[in-house]
């Protein structure tokens, strides 16, 4: 990109301002033009597609798996992808197990607890068909019926590296993203 | 305390309560119990014979028979007898004098026994569904007769 200088506070001849221990200053215009020749959308989407927060909301063993993948042998961390505990501060829901008659409110209830722009992922075949429970008096079939998917990653359950994929197709499909974000 | 002096003490306290009682090897014992007397055999059980701690009580549908039994197993830290006690109720109503006052731990058994099979449990203390939701109450899901499984394939699959 540019040159880092790091200013020497010792220097005597130098203004005030430079002074300060610490600051340091670049040389390169590489910000400014990034500002000045992209377009305000792909901004945005660049900033939201690099800052995917998933909520850690295990549901079942690909619950683990997702754990798995936020700690530092996966180490999201690189791609912008946190855990986060609440869904106040969440940009994804991972639907990460069968979903029961039960539960299905509380999943609701955290996906609407989710502030905009927000997408959700279906993770494992529980998810995304109720998996070998898929017949049971208890689970709920067709899950993107009422969520609205954004990437399913099959497997039972996926590895980490099936759910990096996955991100990285979600990072994908944000990047195309023609709007705003107000109606997600 | 072995396996037939337990039987014949039970036989004996309760001769018109107790039905087919057979020891079927030396630590297992099963025997159907009259519905309206199940409260007085398990407080004799646990009075009596030692057997102090209740595995399990759960129900079995016989669809052909016309009939509901609950199982309880009853089992002993003194002696290594575990005891199966059934009760015979019919489908159409069936209700059964709760244990939790003998047996504790009876109260979530009853109460899943009751979401699953909708055996009334009569004098229990808390008779509410454990695990499923309160609008599935009155679906009695693992009755062989219930029509209410998903029949919906998942269509992303196909």
């Amino acid at each position: 990109m540019g040159e880092v200088k790091e200013k020497k506070a010792s220097k005597p001849d130098e203004t005030s301002e430079e002074g300060i221990p610490g600051v340091i200053t670049t040389t390169t215009s590489a910000i400014s033009d990034l500002l000045k020749k992209t377009k305000v959308q792909d901004l945005i989407n660049w900033g939201r597609k690099n800052s995917l927060w998933f909520m850690t909301q295990p549901m079942g063993c690909c619950g683990v798996e997702m754990i798995a993948m936020g700690c530092a042998h996966y180490d999201t961390d690189r791609f912008g992808i946190i855990p986060r505990n609440s869904p106040r501060q969440a940009d994804v829901m991972l639907i990460s197990g069968y979903v029961t008659k039960k539960y299905l409110p509380a999943l609701k209830r955290l996906w609407e607890q989710m502030p905009s722009p927000k997408w959700v992922m279906c993770i494992g075949d529980c998810s995304i068909s109720g998996g070998p429970f898929y017949e049971s008096y208890s689970t709920v079939q067709n899950i993107d019926e009422i969520f609205p998917i954004d990437v399913f990653v099959p497997g039972c359950p996926p590895r980490p590296e099936a759910m990096l994929q996955g991100f990285v197709e979600l990072q994908e499909k944000i990047k195309a993203k023609k709007d705003l974000g107000s109606e997600y | 305390m072995d396996v037939a002096e337990i039987l014949k003490s039970l036989t004996d306290a309760f001769p018109e309560a107790i039905s087919e009682a057979t020891a079927e090897s030396e630590i297992r014992a099963g025997s159907y119990v009259d519905k309206d007397k199940v409260k007085k055999v398990c407080q004799y059980l646990k009075d009596s014979l030692q057997f102090d701690h209740l595995c399990s009580v759960c129900g079995v549908d016989y669809i052909k028979r016309n009939e509901l039994e609950v199982v309880y197993h009853i089992a002993s830290y003194n002696h290594p007898v575990v005891l199966t006690l059934k009760a015979r109720l019919p489908r159409e109503n069936p209700e059964i004098e709760s244990i939790v006052s003998v047996y504790w731990n009876a109260n979530w058994y009853e109460r899943e026994t009751y979401e699953l099979f909708g055996i009334l449990f009569k004098n229990h203390p808390n008779l509410k569904s454990l695990v499923l939701p309160e609008d599935m109450l009155g679906e009695w899901p693992l009755r062989k007769d219930y029509e209410g499984f998903p029949n919906k394939t998942a269509r992303n699959l196909v």
